[in-house]
């Protein structure tokens, strides 16, 4: 078990706008975010003394995005514009997903590095397309996917999703409810970038296909924007404005698909079951201690393989579970109550953290899971860079 | 100026000091999988060290050209200029007979997206997109593999 189980807590939520290709830059953007968190607890800039992120633009083939404020906002350059060089004590910037920065923020609280820490997650929809393959060669990796088209994440998770309907039988319009759901759930939160916009299950069933059986409509949608958290001390975070979300326990992932290939299902499927476990050992829980789960859907099908990865159902089961409505709110286990990357938007897993907070804090709103006491988020695929949070209701005070 | 053809309008393989060798077999019509001297498991994506024993004692043998489809997507759009008369594009994971998971990306030629079959016999076929370059692609299998 670990031994600053419930000890660490989230304590303050910022979002910046959500929108596709604003005036103002990626770090005008994140410095509304960071301070939007940091009033949120009640607190200011002066308490702010740890910044963290992964800062990376995920973008495949041609140019990358590199250019700082614009493309990327890194946490030296934000601590300088927010000011608080004079007293930050640690910066964390990872290549991995930005919920491994999370994991390392909470040991900088726990080590007593840090008091405060944001972890931010600001991403930049780049001119043309985030997939751009204007490139005469592709080397390393790519030698083995791009020569034959292979080079696109969708097109990976199409690959996966193709396996498991053909192993179980199922097909697109097992998921129609799921996607219809979780835009519905999107439509009851203020920060979603599709709110206003329900969907039917034809809309799904018509949706342009980007790599067949993917559509657009199993894809996140890319915005401009950042979402910000801040950690505290529980002990500290009972102290301030809102009520603190405690973080019980986390893991990470480190089983890797073989390379030449793009992730596999079955590897999808050791990974999610390697990381359940290491959470299981963290937290002393299970898969039947939770009342939401917010689960990674930058590509939809994920959310079922993490139903299966962490045993809430058993392999194959999970598409059936969405299907027959027990992911949606007033069901078994409501899913992604916010609308998760699908609906509110591109932010690589804060989505997933957020709500989880939101949820066991009672400020869900009209999406509020009744008394939820106990959230699990995950982030990514399963394979390396994955990671899970155990978030719970503060009942110890 | 050069007008360049819609087939290098592809990205096409750079090999390296690890993978120059695959490339160069598909060049000559072999598909060469690099096989480790000391444990004999075969290895894809080739690496500098056995991913099994870890025994950096690797060569390239040539395989039987066998497998099943692990799995595959249909792209409509293309993903790059050089795929647009390739279209409907079937891409895909083939299995090779040679050891379990040992798996390649590929594209299905010769087959319609509605034969398809997850773990249909297939066999490979190499297209040679330049002079300086094929690429091993994978047709169903002509006799029973």
């Amino acid at each position: 078990m670990w031994a600053f189980r419930d000890r660490i807590a989230v304590a303050g939520i910022g979002y910046s706008p959500l929108t596709r290709r604003p005036e103002r830059s990626l770090a005008s953007l994140a410095v509304e975010a960071v301070d939007a968190a940091l009033a949120d607890a009640g607190l200011d800039r002066r308490a702010l003394d740890g910044l963290a992120t992964s800062p990376s633009m995920p973008r495949y083939g041609g140019a990358k995005g590199t250019v700082e404020g614009i493309d990327v906002v890194t946490p030296w350059a934000l601590g300088e514009r927010l000011g608080i060089h004079g007293h930050t004590r640690w910066t964390g910037s990872t290549n991995g997903m930005v919920t491994q920065a999370f994991m390392e923020a909470a040991m900088a609280i726990a080590s007593g590095v840090c008091s405060h820490v944001v972890v931010y997650r600001a991403l930049h929809v780049p001119p043309g397309s985030y997939i751009n393959y204007e490139n005469k060669y592709s080397v390393g990796p790519e030698q083995w996917l791009a020569p034959f088209g292979f080079s696109g994440p969708p097109s990976w998770a199409a690959s996966v999703v193709k396996r498991y309907f053909e192993m179980f039988g199922y097909s697109r319009a097992d998921f129609a409810r799921y996607i219809v759901d979780n835009r519905a759930n999107t439509c009851r939160n203020p920060n979603g970038f599709w709110r206003g916009k329900p969907l039917v299950a034809d809309d799904y069933l018509n949706a342009r296909m980007i790599a067949d059986p993917m559509s657009i409509l199993d894809c996140d949608i890319p915005v401009d924007g950042c979402a910000a958290l801040l950690l505290t001390s529980t002990e500290r975070a009972r102290d301030l404005k809102q009520k603190p979300a405690l973080l019980t326990g986390f893991a990470a992932g480190t089983h890797s698909a073989p390379t030449g290939v793009p992730m596999t299902l079955d590897d999808i499927w050791i990974g999610c079951e390697q990381v359940a476990a290491r959470l299981w050992e963290a937290t002393g829980l299970g898969p039947r201690d939770f009342d939401n789960a917010q689960l990674y859907d930058g590509f939809a099908p994920f959310v079922y393989l993490w139903l299966e990865g962490l045993g809430i159902v058993p392999r194959g089961e999970g598409l059936a579970f969405l299907r027959d409505g027990h992911g949606s709110l007033g069901g078994k286990l409501p899913v992604n109550t916010g609308g998760g990357a699908l609906g509110e938007g591109r932010l690589h897993g804060m989505t997933q953290l957020s709500e989880a907070v939101i949820q066991v804090t009672d400020r869900g709103g009209e999406r509020q899971v009744p008394g939820a006491r106990r959230a699990i988020a995950t982030i990514s695929n399963g394979l390396t860079k994955a990671t899970a949070f155990a978030i719970s209701r503060d009942e110890g005070q | 100026m050069t007008v360049e053809s819609e087939a290098v309008l592809r990205p096409l393989p750079l090999g390296d000091e690890v993978s120059g060798a695959f490339w160069e077999a598909a060049k000559a019509g072999r598909l060469d999988i690099q096989r480790c001297r000391a444990c004999r498991r075969w290895n894809h994506a080739p690496s500098l060290a056995c991913p099994t024993c870890g025994s950096e004692n690797l060569g390239y043998e040539t395989v039987s050209g066998k497998g099943t489809l692990f799995t595959w997507c249909v792209l409509k759009e293309a993903p790059a200029p050089g795929f647009r008369d390739m279209l409907p594009l079937i891409v895909a994971i083939v299995e090779l007979a040679e050891q379990p998971h040992l798996l390649l990306s590929t594209n299905i030629v010769g087959a319609r997206e509605e034969e398809l079959r997850l773990g249909m016999p297939l066999e490979v076929t190499f297209e040679r997109v330049t002079e300086e370059c094929a690429l091993p692609q994978f047709r169903p299998a002509r006799e029973a593999a």
